[in-house]
């Protein structure tokens, strides 16, 4: 029994990685820019045009079909049908990519913002020079009730009263995703250099993170971190 | 009694369906983006115009400024509400506050980035890793006749421009207008029996939080026109170009003077926003739609080539 030919098999594939590159991949990672996915597309039909063309046997498999569904020679049905669909369709989408890469964007740029980028390197592997000990933690708190509670909130979920105007808003450290699987110190380094301290892709011009190395030693930082940690019911990365 | 074939009833889904994927971006563009509507004629430099109540409003939220010393805990513009429009010379945006009383030191002010670099949005203060650049801050103080063209690259670099570009007429009204704003409640967790429950671990006592978005009337109503020319000749002004997305910032001052003589909002002391866009809505460019219908058929004709071709060579 004969199985579907090249064409269908290669339409199927070409589907597929699209399919794949579009909504499956951004289930595990960043989503893709559709000009890469377009590319990965061309790159696929490429593949498939020269395994489809290694034989004149192959050619005809790949090129047959295609030529007999143009010319309308042959077909019948529901392949009629989509014949015509297609052949009508195909112009008004030239028309339409047209139409939309000409038309004025009535969208904002995109914002594709890094939440954690690298610190510089002479913040990587800081250690807490303090110890933790309830003392400390207390007075860490005292210093976030005072100088970080009213962004980052009494329940250190990011909800303070001074939040509501900021974008970003402030971090959430009782988000998994935040404090507990950062270092202490990248939370150093946050917290003296501040938003401006951030490299560009943390988009610096827009963080309302204040500089605090200018108002407060570098002791107190590490208190207050312990403090974020204790609150949030989180602890720091470590790599053991 | 007719019932409607399967397949138009697919179909309807369908077009609701592409409809609604269509609609919802447009939807939520509107609390990032003020759109300054096309308009022809004058640009109204009135609070009180007609056309005004023809523009929809994007709603901004404001927190106390809380990046640099001086700082303060709670202001009183919740959220400002912008609106704007532009006649291809001279563009004219007005900010809606509440404010229930109406002071001599009361202030507004708009912020720009200037050129192609970014600039904090914190006067354009330095950055550690991004070489950033000035911002033009367009200023109303209601004691003050006139509006101040300023800039500033970085705190303590304020300074009014030579060249004054900018103008701004301010109305208070006391009329009712509702804010909304998110209430915060703390409270301690507690037991059937009314006893405060412990962290197992801790030992201390659990505090839950309330959050939920609150509408209050107020009393009191500034609206303030700031008016300037799109493009200017001053290179330290924001210059807007229609279609483009520059960012814009906001900032209010409550100027009430409170018993102890000081002013309850004033300098770094004031209600703040970050960064977000303008839109000036570009002149209609019908020639898009001929280069689309050219494609259309530009691609037809190739189809039809292709065919013809593919019909006399088709193999038999």
């Amino acid at each position: 029994m004969r199985g579907p030919s090249l064409a269908v098999k290669g339409g199927i594939l070409l589907a597929a990685v699209f399919v794949a590159l579009k909504f499956v991949l951004p289930l595990l990672t960043a989503p893709l820019p559709m000009s890469l996915i377009y590319l990965y597309l061309f790159l696929t039909i490429i593949g498939i045009v020269v395994y489809g063309t290694l034989s004149g046997e192959s050619t005809e498999a790949l090129l047959g079909p295609i030529f007999r569904f143009l010319s309308g020679e042959g077909i019948g049905g529901a392949v009629k049908s989509a014949r015509l669909a297609v052949l009508v369709l195909f112009p008004l989408l030239v028309g339409w990519q047209t139409y939309g890469g000409l038309a004025p964007n009535t969208q904002p740029p995109a914002e594709s913002r890094t939440i954690h980028p690298a610190p510089p390197g002479e913040f990587v592997g800081l250690s807490n020079p303090l110890p933790n000990t309830p003392e400390n933690v207390m007075m860490g708190t005292g210093l976030y009730a005072a100088y970080c509670l009213p962004c980052h909130g009494p329940k250190f979920n990011g909800n303070g009263a001074a939040s509501d105007g900021f974008n970003p808003p402030p971090a959430n450290f009782a988000d998994p995703g935040t404090i507990a699987m950062l270092q202490e110190s990248y939370l150093f380094w946050r917290i003296k250099k501040g938003g401006v301290g951030l490299s560009v892709e943390g988009h610096p011009w827009k963080s309302a993170m204040p500089r605090w190395e200018v108002e407060l030693s570098d002791d107190q930082i590490w208190k207050i971190i312990m403090a974020e940690y204790a609150g949030a019911g989180q602890k720091p990365r470590t790599w053991e | 009694m007719r019932t409607v074939p399967l397949r138009y009833r697919a179909a309807a889904l369908l077009a609701v369906a592409v409809g609604l994927l269509w609609v919802a971006p447009a939807l939520s563009q509107e609390t990032v983006v003020v759109r300054a509507k096309l308009i022809q004629g004058e640009v109204p430099t009135d609070p009180a115009a007609p056309i005004w109540n023809t523009i929809a409003a994007t709603e901004f939220p404001m927190s106390p400024q809380v990046h640099w010393q001086k700082r303060i805990g709670s202001v009183t513009a919740k959220s400002v509400k912008v609106r704007g429009v532009h006649n291809n010379k001279q563009i004219a945006f007005m900010v809606e506050y509440a404010d229930p009383t109406q002071d001599p030191a009361d202030a507004a002010a708009l912020e720009f980035m200037v050129g192609d670099k970014k600039a904090h949005f914190a006067h354009g203060q330095p950055m550690g890793q991004v070489e950033g650049g000035p911002v033009n801050i367009w200023y109303w103080r209601n004691d003050t006749p006139a509006a101040a063209d300023m800039s500033a690259q970085g705190f303590g670099t304020l300074k009014k421009q030579a060249q004054q570009d900018v103008q701004a007429k301010a109305v208070w009204k006391d009329e009712k207008t509702k804010v909304t704003f998110k209430e915060r409640k703390l409270s301690l967790r507690k037991d059937p029996k009314g006893e405060v429950v412990k962290d197992p671990q801790t030992g201390n006592p659990i505090v839950d939080e309330d959050t939920k978005v609150a509408e209050q009337e107020v009393s009191g109503v500034w609206r303030v026109v700031f008016t300037r020319a799109l493009t200017t000749t001053d290179k330290e002004d924001v210059q807007i170009q229609p279609g483009t997305f520059p960012n814009v910032a906001f900032a209010v001052w409550d100027g009430k003077k409170l018993e102890s003589g000081d002013l309850k909002e004033a300098g770094s002391q004031k209600a703040v926003s970050s960064w977000w866009y303008i839109n000036a809505e570009p002149p209609p460019d019908y020639s898009i739609y001929l280069y689309g219908l050219i494609a259309v058929v530009l691609a037809a004709g190739v189809e039809f080539v292709i065919i013809r071709k593919v019909k006399k060579g088709q193999p038999a």
